[in-house]
């Protein structure tokens, strides 16, 4: 029922008055006294009106809402269909091969995002699987903001129909002409792009394909190739060897690195039987740095003492005369070839055809061929031939090049003969990653993808077929070089197609072998070569007389030929041995520094400073290279690595040191003359103490006693301290409550001394997995270098603690000559980061509490909460930790050489990992962000987190398995077993810090 | 009356009245400046502006202006932090324990002393918070509630008992100082003549009446004080000396440090009263007030106290070797024959060798070798400071991190800038405040003036 209620609001108006009635007719009940105010005529004057009133107010809340909403506008675009494969957060990984012009490695890419951010070994099994420091590196050469944007014809930006119109224009009119139309590559080993250029060949008469290598194996390749009629080298196979005898050969970062390092770790775990190398080098190599018995030897000694060792082996070579010492050591050697019984392997470095002869043959004499050094299983990586150089560069400057096609090298810088010679050529066109030194020289470049971007395959090696696919689209309007020439032979098919045609042809399932990155094919093999004929290489070879004045002989440090020069990760790596970074350098044997006047000085401040030298090869002259005094340095010879002096590379390469390949020694050694300079260089060393002072910190026992004594009673006895109770170990006689570490996981790392060979790709790869800042040349040379992990070496020195109490020698002069390393000292390595100690000095001493221990063993660092005080670093006995002393990600100083100031460089952060700010402390996390996501994947899975399924960035990188990561907790885990190794010891243990990390004892075949 | 024995020496020199006494006070207060004042005040002022500066470029730009690397993580800073901490020990130990021990002759000198102390804890506050990364984030070491959930700060940690320690001294210190101050202003105010300054020295003075009740309350809040500042002279240096003590590095890890920093910065303080007092006599004309029996005692105070010291370095290197640490051992070897050899021997020959001239009279009372030694005291003492700290540091576990450290100009320039701005300080202060306790003093004019006590020994103590 509808309520027809009536509601009143007072007497008044219930009663219906006339007052209420008129009221009711008023709106208003009380008079507004707007006629009084607008009367007034002071407020209409006034200077804010109603009206301005509002106007302010409607401004001012449109301008609050504005400014709130003006906040830098990043714009994302969503997928319009979202990938199947990605989901974001979590990484996709995709098996490719990585080629950068000088190295092969089968790979694992890491991305995210669809961005690649992580470079990481292939599948197990895979030739030369595995990471050194380039490879590592290569993802951010992919982010280069130096790399050629898009093809160029005649210094203008143009497109690739006109370059590519053009460059056919040029050879057919080369052809027409009978002028050569010329394609300079270095080695090609890819099946599909070999076939690419056949098809060229026979569409254009006058072809010609000019491989070189830019360090090169030409002579070694020409003696082979004589031997075997396949133009390869053999592939080396430690896994039965015995001895190893090495003549300057930097073996453990050669072009077979991975494989090699990886094999002579394997052989060379202590016990019976364990694998013994002997180095006779000039230079204090990576490789010589590792061995069991090092002998300095001159390069022009070399064929001399090979010589003595085919003649004392039975086989018949020229006769010499030699140095006694050296003659003394050889004998040795001689004796030990002897008695390994085919089971050794002799490896000669640099490219000398009479070495390469009598290394040959001696290889045939100790039995060598088909077991540790298998011919019939050649190495395709190296196919140069200098040969073919020479007569190109006399074919350009006598104008009978038409077209020149230089794709991937760079043989102006790599052959300095080409910079006058090229210009000689009609049409030169440069494919190329960046406006390069022959780059700039040619009427056109045009851009090659990375090898990240774009479909490859390759032989490394008979027997094995390996596929490259690309994890990202090209950045830039790049061309495989695979479409470049078919379009010019009139071959339609896309790079991808090109490579899946060669796949099938040799049978095998596509999407497998992308998937797995390749697979075992049986095409490649060789015949092998008769032993015989090999022994009687002797007879042809001629031994030369050692030389009497300075030799140099050149090698390759992280940076190697040069390719990747303008990868500032590289540069920060340390030298493993001189530890010297952004810089090449003259090593000198101290006598010769001192005989010559040249200079090494430490600063007040800890920077090294150097001598400038003058080098003179025949009529090439190298000026303004720096100095550095390396103890191991045969005397009267001198080394220099390739690989720096650019011109044209970008800005972090670009006039850093000089160019060793200015000197035209093609075979990596050379007479020099060295004359002494005028002004002082400045060095970036991270090391300034170079021996262990007689304590012990990478401990270190013979085979002998490791054999005799295999509980490590002798040779690895704990610290003890005198105590009421008797002696007692640090842990024994410790102070502190311990951690509860038994409940949950407890992660540890074990560094086998004996397995690392020092190489440096883990201080890469931690670099990237974990965003570490590159800081450049004067921040290093400040002593401030931001490496997390880093690889301490040191020498042996001619002091001991016993010699000095031998020959009543006091303290302080013991000390002092403790510092001095030996003159042909032996080396060590030993890896140290964070050693995540258990009784961390660091976290007591925080005074905001922002490094902290976790239940899992492991010392974290809160950044958030750091402030910066520095005292942790200070308390730290391992001095692992790194202060970030500026903002690296926006001061200036910084923005030539730190990705992460680069907008393309910033592609590579690991979005996983936070990028420090200034003023805080920073140092190893042990990759806490790969532990939580194993953890969680393994608790999303509901399984127990399985020893091995997950590793730390360095461990993976390690080629040789030096590293061992996992929890202790896990009675089945490999770091378990390390940790009860009778080798296993803690660094600096009598502080009672209680590391989780330890380390195994280096045991010397000596 | 108290009696005082004429075998004393007079405490005050010459025949002074009490209105005489406050005239001497009062005289650089009331009276302009000189030129010569304006001519030190102008460059330390431009001193503190130069260190205002390199401070501002360092949190500008980041610590990495200053010299330091990966292995020498504190250098000039905490040098400078525990040298300013050092000095200002002199104050309240003439303040507070000679109070306690009622040494009469205290009372020339305390006002200035603990001025001085204020001033360089100043000082010295500067410096730990300045060498944060991120000195914007330095409140986070108070333990004050906060939104960041159940963070704290860590206990632990010696460098939050610094902060404890510090500021406790600060405070005590500041209280204790004003207080005294009191009676003192009131009777500047009662002099002036402008009514600014009367007005702000009535402010300054609470209200002071100079009642007898307020003069008793006035003695009771004094004795307090000194009973709470005491423990702190040997606190806070002790705690300065934990941030070393109880590190791990060798050459910091030793228990000796405590009394050893104590008699450091006992030492290197009243070296800088020294050096203070001496020019305050002579451009203030205190000469009768500050006497050569009181640099006397001070002197005998620094030869005991460098005596003490030197025999903690050679116990340092003593227990060094005695230790069997390798580490230990090489520390020490390292400091007196390593790189820095220089440091470690002008800190040896600066606080152990030249504090034993004052075995001579002649010598302890010779005004101008007095400044001479005080100077080179503070200089060795900051030398041992740099010793303890860098050459610990440079060369500690493991030599492939051994570097070296030389001072970037940032770093010189904010020690400079320290300097001027504690004589900034200290030269307003010599302006503004009465720089002897005249109301003290006055309480021994009867016993300790040199006129009155010829006076007593003439006519008797009793008349």
């Amino acid at each position: 029922m509808a309520s027809n209620k009536v509601y009143w609001k007072s007497f008044d108006q219930l009663a219906n008055t006339e007052v209420s009635q008129r009221l009711a007719e008023n709106e208003f009940a009380q008079d507004i006294p707007a006629d009084v105010f607008l009367a007034d005529e002071r407020s209409l004057e006034a200077q804010t009106s109603r009206r301005d009133f509002l106007k302010f107010l409607g401004f001012s809340t449109a301008a609050a809402t504005l400014a709130a909403c003006e906040q830098p506008i990043i714009e994302s675009v969503p997928y319009v269909v979202q990938p199947d494969s990605l989901t974001p957060g979590v990484p996709s990984f995709y098996a490719t091969a990585y080629t950068d012009g000088q190295d092969y490695a089968s790979v694992l890419v890491k991305t995210r995002e669809g961005r690649p951010i992580k470079v990481e070994p292939g599948d197990a099994g895979r030739f030369n699987r595995g990471t050194n420091a380039r490879a590592q590196a290569s993802v951010l050469s992919l982010y280069d903001s130096a790399r050629l944007r898009g093809p160029i014809l005649n210094g203008k930006d143009s497109d690739w129909a006109s370059v590519e119109a053009s460059l056919k224009k040029a050879a057919d009119a080369a052809l027409a002409q009978g002028s050569q139309f010329v394609l300079v590559t270095s080695s090609v080993f890819s099946p599909s792009l070999q076939a690419a250029i056949e098809r060229l060949r026979q569409g254009y008469a006058n072809f010609q394909h000019v491989e070189f290598d830019a360090v090169s194996q030409s002579n070694t390749l020409d003696v082979w190739e004589a031997l075997t009629g396949v133009r390869a080298l053999p592939s080396i196979d430690l896994n039965t060897a015995q001895l190893v005898v090495s003549f300057g050969s930097d073996f453990l970062s050669g072009s077979t690195a991975q494989q090699l390092s990886s094999d002579y770790a394997a052989r060379r775990k202590p016990g019976t039987g364990m694998l013994r190398h002997v180095e006779l080098e000039s230079n204090l190599s990576l490789t010589g740095s590792n061995a069991d018995k090092r002998v300095k030897i001159k390069p022009s000694e070399v064929s001399g003492a090979l010589a003595f060792l085919v003649n004392e082996l039975g086989g018949s070579a020229a006769k010499i005369a030699l140095r006694d010492d050296l003659t003394k050591a050889l004998k040795s050697v001689a004796g030990e070839l002897k008695s390994a019984n085919g089971k050794a392997v002799v490896l000669v470095g640099g490219d000398d055809t009479n070495v390469s002869k009598l290394a040959a043959a001696l290889n045939a004499l100790v039995g060598a061929f088909g077991t540790t050094l298998r011919a019939d299983k050649p190495v395709y990586l190296r196919r140069g031939s200098e040969a073919r150089v020479a007569n190109l560069i006399a074919d350009l400057n006598a104008k009978r090049v038409g077209a020149l096609v230089v794709a991937g090298t760079n043989p102006v810088y790599f052959r300095p003969d080409f910079e006058k010679a090229i210009k000689s050529a009609k049409f030169s066109l440069s494919v190329t990653d960046r406006m390069d030194e022959t780059a700039v020289l040619c009427s056109a470049a045009a851009p090659l993808p990375h090898y990240l971007e774009a479909w490859a395959d390759f032989r490394p090696v008979a027997g094995e077929y390996t596929v490259a696919q690309p994890t990202i689209k090209n950045l830039f309007n790049s061309k495989s070089l695979l479409e470049v020439l078919g379009g010019l032979s009139g071959d339609p098919r896309s790079a991808k197609d090109q490579v899946a045609a060669v796949a099938g042809s040799l049978g095998l399932n596509w999407n497998q072998t992308v998937h797995d990155g390749g697979a075992a094919v049986t095409s490649g093999s060789a015949a092998g070569a008769p032993a015989g004929a090999a022994a009687a290489l002797a007879a042809s070879a001629k031994v030369s007389k050692p030389v009497n004045g300075m030799e140099l002989a050149l090698y390759e440090n992280a940076v190697g030929a040069g390719y990747q020069a303008n990868n500032p990760w590289l540069h920060e790596l340390p030298d493993p041995v001189t530890r010297l970074t952004w810089d090449n350098y003259l090593t000198i044997a101290a006598a010769d520094a001192l005989a010559m006047g040249f200079e090494n000085e430490t600063n007040s401040d800890g920077s090294l400073d150097g001598s400038y030298a003058t080098l003179k090869v025949g009529k090439r002259v190298l000026e303004n290279v720096p100095v550095f005094i390396q103890p191991g340095q045969t005397a009267g010879t001198v080394g220099l690595a390739y690989g720096y002096g650019r011109t044209s590379a970008g800005k972090v390469a670009d006039e850093l040191g000089v160019n060793a390949y200015a000197l035209g020694a093609a075979t990596g050694y050379a007479t020099v003359e060295i004359s002494k300079a005028e002004g002082t260089h400045e060095f970036a060393t991270v090391q300034l103490g170079h021996t262990m002072m007689g304590r012990r910190i990478v401990n270190e026992v013979s085979l002998a006693d490791f054999i005799a004594d295999p509980k490590g009673t002798n040779w690895n006895e704990k610290p003890t301290f005198h105590t009421i109770d008797g002696h007692k170990t640090s842990e024994e006689a410790n102070l502190w409550a311990n951690h509860d570490h038994e409940t949950m996981h407890m992660w540890n790392m074990s560094i086998d001394l004996n397995s690392c060979t020092g190489c440096g790709a883990c201080v890469v790869a931690c670099h990237i997995e974990n965003n570490v800042p590159v800081v450049g040349k004067q921040e290093i040379r400040n002593l401030r270098d931001m490496h997390w992990l880093r690889i301490d070496r040191y020498y042996s020195s001619d002091m001991s603690k016993e010699r000095a109490e031998e020959e009543r020698i006091g303290g302080i002069e013991m000390y002092a000559k403790m510092e001095e390393p030996s003159e042909s000292p032996s080396v060590v390595f030993q890896p140290v980061m964070c050693q995540h100690c258990n009784h961390a000095p660091c976290e007591t001493v925080c005074p905001v509490g922002a490094t902290v221990h976790s239940r899992e063993g492991l010392n974290h660092m809160a950044y958030n909460r750091c402030i910066g005080t520095r005292y942790c670093a200070n308390n730290c006995p391992y001095k692992v930790r790194r202060f970030n002393w500026f903002n690296y990600m926006a001061n200036e100083q910084f923005a030539d050489v730190n990705p992460s100031q680069d907008d393309y460089g910033r592609m590579v952060l690991n979005p996983d990992v936070t990028v420090r700010s200034r003023g805080v402390m920073e140092k190893c996390t042990m990759c806490i962000q790969r532990v939580q996501y194993a953890k969680l994947e393994a608790k999303k899975a509901g399984q127990p987190l399985a020893d091995g399924g997950f590793t730390v960035a360095c461990a993976e990188a390690c080629d040789t398995g030096a590293i061992t990561f996992g929890d202790v907790n896990n009675a089945k885990s490999a770091v378990r077993a390390a940790k009860a190794d009778a080798r296993a010891y803690h660094l600096l243990e009598e502080v009672g810090t209680q590391p989780s990390v330890f380390y195994l004892t280096k045991v010397r075949n000596a | 009356m108290h009696y005082e024995s004429p075998v004393r020496q007079p405490l005050i020199l010459g025949d002074k009245s009490y209105n005489q006494i406050t005239e001497d006070v009062v005289r650089p207060i009331e009276n302009a400046a000189p030129r010569s004042w304006w001519m030190v005040f102008s460059i330390a002022l431009v001193m503190f502006l130069w260190g205002v500066g390199c401070l501002a470029y360092t949190v500008g730009t980041g610590i990495g202006v200053w010299g330091l690397n990966k292995t020498v993580g504190w250098a000039w800073d905490i040098t400078n932090f525990v040298w300013w901490v050092g000095i200002g020990h002199a104050g309240t130990l003439i303040s507070a324990v000679l109070l306690l021990f009622r040494q009469r002759w205290r009372m020339a000198i305390n006002r200035s002393a603990e001025a001085m102390t204020i001033f360089s804890v100043i000082q010295a506050g500067l410096f730990p918070v300045f060498h944060m990364g991120r000195v914007w984030m330095a409140y986070w070491v108070l333990p004050i509630p906060n939104q960041f959930g159940s963070l704290w700060v860590n206990f632990n940690s010696p460098l939050l008992w610094d902060v404890f320690a510090i500021s406790t001294y600060l405070s005590v210190s500041v209280v204790f100082w004003y207080v005294g101050l009191i009676p003192d202003f009131a009777m500047v105010r009662d002099r002036a003549v402008n009514p600014v300054q009367k007005h702000i020295y009535k402010v300054l003075s609470f209200g002071w009446g100079g009642k007898a009740k307020a003069w008793q309350r006035f003695e009771e809040v004094s004795l307090v004080l000194a009973g709470l500042a005491t423990p702190l002279v040997l606190s806070v240096h002790t705690i300065v000396s934990m941030d070393f003590a109880t590190s791990v590095i060798p050459g910091w890890h030793t228990t000796i440090f405590p009394p050893y920093f104590v008699a450091g910065a006992i030492f290197s303080g009243f070296a800088m009263v020294q050096t203070l007092l001496l020019i305050v006599r002579k451009v203030f004309k205190m000469e009768d007030y500050i006497t050569v029996q009181h640099i006397e005692m001070m002197n005998i105070i620094i030869m005991v106290t460098g005596s003490i010291v030197g025999v903690a370095y050679i116990t340092e290197l003593f227990i060094a070797w005695y230790s069997g640490v390798e580490y230990e051992q090489y520390a020490f070897l390292n400091r007196a024959t390593g790189p820095y050899w220089w440091a470690y021997w002008s800190m040896m020959t600066c606080n152990v060798f030249s504090p034993q001239f004052m075995w001579f009279k002649k010598l302890r009372t010779n005004l101008v070798f007095t400044f001479v030694i005080s100077i080179v005291v503070n200089i060795g003492m900051w030398f041992e400071r740099f010793v303890i700290i860098v050459t610990s540091l440079h060369r500690d576990y493991l030599p492939s991190s051994w570097s070296m450290f030389s001072p970037s100009f940032v770093d010189v320039g904010i020690f400079v800038g320290t300097i001027g701005f504690f004589f900034v300080l200290f030269l307003l202060y010599a302006r503004t405040f009465p720089v002897i306790a005249q109301a003290e003093l006055k309480t021994i004019l009867k016993t300790s003036g040199e006129a009155q006590k010829k006076h007593h020994s003439d006519h008797g103590a009793h008349h």
